[in-house]
């Protein structure tokens, strides 16, 4: 695995980098592990980085980045794109670790930056920081993009937390401060992903949601906006004023491939340097990993592939239904035939890479005799048709999934037959995905549905919206909790959770959690998304990183050799 | 086919002249021939393999055509190629069928009301024919296929109302020359109902443009029915139709090709012989019309 | 001659009105909508999703957005899509360029090709070539085009080699040769069935027009076969040519949507797709009364011509 030893080098020396210039020292000889020459006697390291970015990196992405604002309604294509044009206030790496980005430390309880009781919030920010216009980024940018976010005219995307911030102060260029409405753990990580947006360019627009910015924004990030060929491409070109670490290549262009098919044979071609966001499929990692100057990881995502029930259908009510149907999966199956193996086998909404990730939870066995004793005890006889029923409910259901998505038509395909095993009765009924994650998903409308859930925001373990029993749509409630999922215990929890700051105490409840949530199986774990990434071995510094949404958080370390 | 036998000889349909132009119309021949081989292989056909369409065996997964037990391979469940390919076509052909008589009626309906009565009936008829000509059949389809469950049964519905149009166009000009002839007048002195002037007159005297285009429309609906089943928007697994076959045959286009070469090469021979069937018949029955 | 237009235009208008409520209505009626797409985003809460409806005025009735949509419309205002915030209008010019690049090229293919096979086929009547055609032609119609799109892949892109499986161009390589590249594959596909439906035609006029007088009285003058096919024969054939390329205009920009989603080429099919998937209602409907417009405009021109060309034909 070269590529991990090459993600520690990178961490430390952007560590140290940091260290360096936090503390003002220049001319810190760093060792150049990029293959670039060794700099200059005198130079800082800042501005040896900065000598001549040069060369391209293709980025093959399946879905066409469209948003550039990057407050406004997006998906992830989006945040590869906001990445390189933009800074947040902080960073999260792939270990899960925070660190200033935009700021110049992270506000813990421990160094005053958080008050004891989680309501006051102080951040310093970096000095010297310039907009890619030439103008200085202050904390007055901060405050104007933190208040944005919760005009009530402005598309924004997720409020959630931003909407607890109250008496948001400018104390000087360098240092803001607000109070929350609660104490509230999880926005530290929310912050990481809330791009900062210059003040002085938006404010000048009669409406910040058709404003020129959202065409040809303007950011602090390493790469300015280039050119956009809609339907095709997008290309950035490098920001020698960047203030961090990099950039090293010149251009950065984002290909828009939709096809699957069409976007291997250009990744085996070489017409695309670098897999972004949707992966090489899992039948062609095999032949992918042999690939002549081609790198091929196995990368974890966060997400992790469901069976979600509807808890309020009647065929799902009792427990013993959701073991039996679980304990009649044949889990290995589909994760070593259908999936080639590439996912990993999971119990836990929680991905195995979290500091939170509860290793202890029982493990499922594939065992159809035990599933058809746990119906035959509950009181579920077949009846004439094969079909068991009980007080009048026939167990038979409704699996739904995207249209089209032909892995999942064979593992529904695969589970109608293991299911029609025990008695149980599947019918598939796929929707295409602009029907089936509208209301059919979020107001419950479905009996199961196969989908691939994310329930982290970037590292934090929060999953108030998907288990909290407020959180029900089809209820009034106001998250994506879609099972009608409704335990007291876990409820409890989850408001302990937000309100605790310290990492070990939060470990406890969310361990807890993650017990409850698997004893009591509003959706069957299938598996944790791994996913091939390739890119040329020309190109150097790509760190994959589970804590945010795609792949090209880091372009900034990119470079090219040969 | 009154209109076109000899009303004074009582003559056996197999006897008329249609049926012996049809007959010597070769390309026509062949294409009826191979419809009726089709149909019997996806009738018969399942019920002599081995192999049950649905039967899913992880162990055999992407055996290549003719190298084992199953002739034409298996698919990524294992599943015999061969015996889903037939079960495929009974679900095409007959989706296919149906959506012909569905549309045809239908179009024949509007055509020959519009046609008869004319005026403004005649005129909200035509243009709303228009209207649904105006789009690309493509955009109806899909929209058709998100706002409606895709079941067999709904997929002909859908399908019929991307095609009648075609139909009622072709019935409304014919209908409307034919009212002027002189044996529509006799009637209409004798004193029948339009309903039954409309259609037990006019109607069999416009019998074959409505046959040839019946038949090319079958033609056309197994090809509706692959694409929006290849886009995974029309028949649902693990009912197999050719369409559904190719979807997801893409994906294994470089390691399977088999997947996507034998459906499609179902699809284009079954196609092929409808429009071979129906280029004959129009030379049968005399009709003037283009290839479309 | 200017009441027709004047009739037709007006029933076109009609037309287009009833294409956008038809269009419209089925839109609406789709269950989910442009904000699915976010259903499963960990941090967009359904608050947020409720707020945003709001914000985009989808929770309006459809009746009230559909007026609102066909006011603006009617002023020129095509709206934006709900994507980018570009406006409809641009989005539409952008991807126009490259289907009209790969409509252009697979008719250039078609009309050359099946001219030279509708000419080949009339002259030598019943001769093997001719059945070939013939055959070929049905065959032609008959394969479902995606299909052949990946057949064509499979052989030319992923076993021989020689052709990109899709895109438009290679990044960083825009010349006039990588373009023309990316373009064989997806035209060729796109004019197979187009050189079926022209070669028929062309088979046809030919013959029509070889029976007319004047190319008999010409042969009876001692004309040089070729001449007389060449001059007069072919050229009366291609008169009525004109008009089928009206005709074919909406089954092209068929072909071209389906050729487009095969290939991934950027052009107005894909679009089109990619719209109705995001539910991007002022983009979709954009395409559409687009599309409808062409093809209606198509239709009035091809009968115009037709009652230019040939006065026996009356216009009422």
């Amino acid at each position: 695995m070269t590529d991990h030893d090459h993600t520690t080098h990178l961490l430390s020396r952007r560590a140290a980098l940091r260290l360096g210039l936090a503390g003002g020292i220049a001319g810190l000889g760093l060792p150049h592990l990029l293959g670039k020459p060794a700099f200059a006697q005198g130079a800082t390291a800042k501005e040896a980085a900065k000598k001549a970015p040069a060369g391209r990196v293709v980025v093959g992405i399946t879905q066409e980045p469209t948003v550039f604002n990057p407050l406004m309604l997006k998906i992830e294509v989006d945040d590869g794109v906001h990445f390189s044009l933009f800074d947040a206030l902080f960073r999260i790496g792939p270990d899960g670790v925070i660190t200033p980005n935009l700021a110049a430390e992270v506000p813990t309880q421990k160094n005053g930056g958080i008050s004891e009781d989680g309501l006051n919030w102080r951040v310093r920010l970096r000095d010297g920081v310039r907009w890619h216009d030439g103008r200085p980024f202050t904390a007055e940018d901060v405050k104007y993009t933190l208040e944005l976010i919760t005009k009530p005219n402005f598309r924004a995307w997720r409020t959630a937390g931003h909407s607890l911030l109250r008496d948001i102060t400018v104390v000087s260029p360098t240092e803001i401060t607000w109070r929350m409405e609660k104490p509230f753990s999880p926005y530290l990580s929310f912050l990481t992903e809330t791009f900062i947006v210059p003040k002085h360019v938006l404010e000048t627009a009669a409406d910040p949601n058709t404003a020129d910015f959202n065409k040809a924004p303007i950011g602090t990030g390493a790469f300015k906006w280039g050119k956009r060929t809609a339907g095709d491409n997008l290309e950035l070109v490098a920001n020698r004023d960047y203030h961090g670490e990099g950039p090293y290549i010149e251009t950065l262009v984002f290909k828009y491939i939709p096809d699957l098919t069409v976007f291997y044979t250009q990744f085996k071609s070489g017409d695309i340097d670098l897999t972004g966001q949707t992966y090489i499929t899992p039948d062609n990692y095999k032949e992918a990993k042999t690939l002549p100057n081609k790198v091929v990881t196995l990368v974890p995502r966060q997400t992790i592939e469901t069976i979600y029930f509807n808890l309020e259908k009647p065929q799902f009510k009792e427990l013993a239904v959701r073991q039996a149907l679980y304990a009649a999966v044949d889990k290995g199956a589909i994760i070593d035939a259908l999936y080639y193996g590439v996912p990993s086998v999971t119990e836990s909404y929680m991905p195995r890479s979290s500091f939170y990730f509860n290793d202890k939870l029982p493990k499922q066995t594939f065992d159809v005799k035990a599933a058809r004793k746990l119906l035959d005890e509950a009181g579920w006889k077949p009846g004439k048709d094969g079909i068991r029923v009980k007080d009048g409910v026939r167990l038979s259901f409704n699996n739904t999934t995207t249209s089209g998505d032909h892995l999942r038509e064979q593992v529904q395909q695969f589970l109608k037959q293991s299911w029609a095993d025990i008695g149980v009765e599947m019918n598939i009924a796929n929707q295409p995905a602009a029907v089936l994650w509208g209301d059919f998903w979020a107001k419950s409308q479905f009996d199961t549905v196969i989908a691939g859930v994310t329930y982290m925001v970037a590292s934090d373990p929060d999953v108030t919206n998907r288990f909290h029993s407020s959180s029900i749509g089809a209820k009034g409630g106001r998250g994506s909790n879609t099972a009608q999922y409704a335990n007291p215990e876990v409820d409890a929890l989850l408001a302990k959770g937000t309100g605790t700051f310290d990492p070990e105490e939060r470990r406890k409840i969310y361990t807890r959690v993650q017990e409850i949530v698997r004893h009591d199986l509003p959706f069957m774990p299938i598996f944790q998304y791994t996913v091939p990434l390739g890119h040329k071995s020309s190109v150097k510094g790509f760190v994959p990183n589970p804590n945010t949404r795609t792949e090209s958080w880091n372009a900034a370390g990119w470079s090219r050799v040969g | 086919m009154t209109a076109l036998a000899a009303p004074m000889t009582p003559t056996r349909w197999w006897q008329g002249r249609a049926v012996r132009r049809f007959m010597s119309h070769r390309l026509a021949l062949v294409g009826a021939i191979m419809i009726a081989l089709l149909a019997l292989a996806c009738i018969v056909g399942p019920s002599l393999l081995a192999y049950d369409m649905l039967q899913i065996d992880l162990r055999a997964r992407f055996a290549p055509p003719l190298t084992g037990a199953h002739i034409l391979g298996t698919d990524p469940l294992g599943r015999d190629v061969a015996a889903r390919l037939l079960m495929a076509g009974r679900i095409s052909l007959m989706v296919g069928v149906l959506a012909m008589v569905l549309s045809t009626i239908a179009g024949t309906l509007v055509g020959v009301v519009a046609g008869y009565r004319g005026g403004w009936v005649g005129a909200v008829l035509m243009r709303t024919v228009d209207g649904f000509l105006a789009f690309p059949p493509i955009f109806l389809v899909l929209a058709l296929a998100a706002l409606l469950k895709p079941t067999p049964a709904m997929i002909v519905v859908i399908i019929a109302l991307t095609k009648w149009m075609e139909v009622a166009r072709i019935v409304e000009a014919e209908v409307r020359s034919l009212k002027e002839r002189e044996f529509v007048h006799a009637s209409r002195m004798l004193g029948l109902s339009s309903a039954h002037i409309m259609f037990r007159e006019i109607l069999p005297n416009a019998m074959g443009p409505i046959i040839v285009a019946a038949s090319l429309t079958v033609a056309r609906a197994i090809l509706l029915e692959a694409y929006i089943s290849f886009l995974g928007y029309g028949i649902q697994p693990p009912l197999p139709s050719w369409g559904n076959m190719l979807n997801g045959a893409q994906q294994y286009l470089a390691s399977a090709p088999w997947l996507a070469i034998i459906p499609g090469a179902a699809i284009t021979i079954a196609v092929t012989s409808f429009n071979f069937i129906g280029d004959g018949l129009r030379d049968a029955l005399d009709v003037r019309g283009e290839l479309k | 001659m200017s009441r027709f237009l004047l009739g037709r235009l007006i029933q076109s208008a009609i037309l287009l009105v009833v294409v956008s409520v038809i269009g419209y209505v089925i839109l609406g009626l789709i269950p989910g909508g442009p904000l699915s797409q976010f259903g499963l985003d960990p941090g967009l809460t359904a608050a947020d999703i409720e707020r945003l409806k709001e914000q985009m005025g989808l929770n309006q009735p459809l009746w009230m957005r559909y007026l609102d949509w066909a006011w603006k419309l009617l002023h020129g205002d095509w709206g934006v899509s709900l994507r980018d915030g570009t406006p409809v209008l641009t989005v539409i010019a952008r991807h126009l360029v490259a289907t009209l690049l790969l409509m252009g090229s697979s008719t250039v293919i078609a009309v050359a090709a099946g001219t030279w096979i509708g000419i080949r086929s009339a002259t030598r009547r019943y001769s093997a070539f001719d059945y070939a055609a013939t055959v070929g032609a049905m065959v032609a119609l008959s394969i479902p085009t995606f299909w052949f799109g990946l057949v064509g892949i499979y052989v030319f892109s992923l076993k021989l080699g020689w052709l990109p499986a899709g895109n438009m161009y290679t990044i960083g390589d825009a010349s006039v040769l990588d373009y023309l590249h990316h373009l064989i594959l997806p035209s060729l596909v796109l004019s197979l069935v187009h050189i079926a439906v022209w070669s028929r035609y062309m088979r046809t006029a030919m013959l029509d027009a070889i029976n007319q007088d004047f190319v008999k009285t010409a042969r009876a003058k001692g004309v040089a076969e070729r001449r007389i096919l060449m001059k007069h024969v072919v050229g009366n054939a291609l008169l009525p040519m004109i008009t089928l390329a009206g005709v074919q205009l909406p089954s092209i920009l068929t072909g071209a949507l389906v050729t487009e989603t095969v290939f991934t080429w950027p052009g107005m099919g894909r679009l089109f797709y990619d719209s109705l998937g995001y539910s991007d209602y002022p983009v979709v409907m954009g395409i559409l009364m687009f599309s409808a417009i062409v093809v209606i405009l198509g239709n009035l021109i091809a009968d115009v011509v037709v009652a230019l060309v040939d006065p026996r034909i009356r216009l009422a």
